[in-house]
């Protein structure tokens, strides 16, 4: 998955790595919602808000690679949607549609480097731990948990079951086969069902209460 | 589908959506505990990484002779397997993974993301799909009800966006804009509608057991199959037509539509899906009164949709149990 490398990099140790998740998750929100109600056309403060954001990716040692790859993938589908919100920006008149596009994307990228940051310096569990410590009800972070465990699984069974399909029929690719794809959904998504109900057998065999233990965290009521 | 970050900018917009969302997932939540077994977190984090992976079937569409491709949304399918509740909140726990793992859409706009596809695309989308599941009656109306469900869901989600650009300071052409998205979604939402249908068709066909019943019991017998039809289709007219005099006004517009086309163009980054069908929509006389035209689309897209689900409802393999209705069966069969 194309994750792997910001989610290893969430292992290592560091003065990022080991700060308080609440306080780094508390301080991503807050960035991201400086960055974006910064109004269109003043370059400061983005400046300001970009060298913080560098000096935390440096203090991370993140790959500065890695998150311009990711970035890039982004900022083509952002690059489009900006340019056409651009036009209907209240602050076009004044400033002309070329500096608002500009700051949005900017914005944007400043935002979308923060969040990936956190990613790649908190493993997911932790950040879930995180979340319950705020207060976000039990039930999703349970259900949060079981999604993350199951994610990579489930992809690679679509992924093995898509080479099945494609070694088993011919036809020509860029023909509408909606029917095959969609059958594969419906498998997919019935055999997750299954393994869920197995799953859940299996944790009840093991004594399951309910309650989600991680190594790291406290345990947490469901 | 996905609102990146800085798109919608004004802080208030921002707030309104996240408090909305945060009120719709705790009703959600408490709604779901009343429901709540041990297995439903099981099933739902199952799911949810199920229909995470399911956004990664590409649907090859040609546009124009460019191939694009298209894939699910999931929001009205997570709700006929998990009901509404359970639906909402699959649906929160996949775009929270997606914009803190992924950073596919924005943080700041992870409120505005779930009012659209969580809210209104489990939770209304439910709201239309039970009274025709229940009109219809039996596998019939699963199927139908999710189609039409699935296609307003669609719809009503590009109405809010709209409504919530408008909020942030861009009121000039709501009406316009929302007549346009309107139009182009009737015929992104088809996609959406034939996707989820089909999907639902397999699941009813293999495992009609996982598909939500709130009553649990037998499903009552139908009555007039013409009767509740022509009753179902009266409600989703009724709900298109609803819609349509939002886009009646500012009939002269045409100049800020052309920029705003492009706008619609690339928001519908998710599914760009039957985009070759909008000409038909839009019948060129009709373009000068976007009310009008987009009442039509609402209608023709109603009973297209409708369609649709009656032919794959009609080709549901016989001889399954789906053919009875939903019921149990063989339940270690896995």
């Amino acid at each position: 998955m194309r994750l792997e490398a910001l989610d290893r990099h969430a292992y290592h140790n560091g003065p990022l790595h080991r700060a308080d998740v609440r306080i780094k998750l508390c301080a991503t929100l807050a960035f991201v919602i400086a960055v974006v109600a910064t109004p269109v056309g003043l370059w400061r403060p983005l400046a300001i808000e970009g060298l913080l954001l560098a000096f935390f990716v440096g203090l991370a040692r993140i790959d500065p690679a890695l998150l311009a790859r990711r970035w890039l993938g982004f900022l083509l589908l952002v690059a489009f949607l900006g340019a056409t919100v651009a036009q209907s920006h209240p602050a076009r008149t004044q400033l002309g549609w070329a500096v608002v596009w500009l700051s949005i994307l900017a914005k944007n990228s400043l935002a979308f480097v923060a969040v990936l940051t956190l990613a790649g310096t908190t493993p997911f569990p932790k950040l879930l731990d995180g979340l319950r410590r705020l207060g976000m009800p039990a039930v999703l972070v349970s259900t949060l948990h079981f999604m993350n465990r199951y994610t990579h699984v489930l992809t690679s069974e679509l992924a093995r079951m898509t080479q099945a399909r494609r070694s088993r029929t011919f036809k020509r690719s860029g023909r509408l086969d909606w029917g095959l794809l969609t059958g594969l959904i419906g498998n997919l998504l019935v055999r997750s069902f299954e393994r869920g109900e197995r799953v859940h057998a299996a944790m009840l065999a093991r004594g399951w209460d309910g309650t989600i233990r991680t190594l790291d965290g406290e345990a947490e009521a469901s | 589908m996905h609102i990146p970050d800085a798109v919608i900018d004004d802080p208030r917009v921002i707030m309104a959506t996240s408090a909305i969302a945060l009120g719709g997932l705790g009703f959600a939540v408490s709604r779901l505990k009343n429901q709540l077994r041990d297995k439903t977190t099981v099933l739902m984090g199952i799911t949810a990484a199920g229909i995470f992976a399911a956004q990664m079937v590409n649907f090859p569409l040609f546009f124009f002779g460019a191939p694009v491709s298209g894939h699910l949304l999931g929001g009205m399918l997570s709700a006929v397997m998990l009901g509404p509740w359970g639906g909402a909140c699959v649906i929160a726990t996949v775009l929270i993974v997606q914009c803190l793992l992924c950073g596919d859409g924005g943080l700041s706009a992870l409120g505005a993301n779930f009012v659209n596809m969580g809210l209104i695309g489990s939770i209304c989308g439910y709201a239309i799909y039970e009274p025709l599941r229940r009109a219809i009656g039996g596998s019939r109306g699963v199927l139908i009800g999710a189609m039409v469900g699935a296609w307003f869901s669609v719809l009503l989600a590009a109405g809010t966006f709209t409504f919530e650009l408008a909020a942030s300071g861009r009121q000039a052409d709501f009406f316009n804009v929302l007549g346009w998205m309107v139009l182009v979604h009737a015929a992104i939402g088809v996609g959406e509608a034939v996707i989820t249908g089909l999907v639902v068709r397999y699941v009813l066909s293999v495992r009609p057991d996982l598909i939500y019943l709130p009553d649990a019991a037998p499903v009552a017998k139908p009555i007039r199959w013409s009767q509740t039809g022509v009753a179902g289709l009266g409600i989703a007219l009724a709900v298109a037509i609803f819609l349509a005099p939002f886009a009646s006004e500012h009939p002269d517009g045409l100049e800020a539509v052309g920029g705003w086309f492009k706008f619609i163009d690339v928001s519908k980054e998710v599914q760009p899906a039957v985009t070759p069908l909008i000409p038909d929509y839009q019948m060129p006389g009709l373009t000068r009164w976007k009310g009008i035209a987009t009442a039509a689309a609402g209608c023709v897209g109603t009973l297209v949709v409708f369609g649709l689900g009656m032919i794959l409802a009609g080709t549901i393999t016989r001889g399954t149990p789906a053919e009875r209705g939903p019921e149990r069966v063989a339940p270690d069969a896995a």
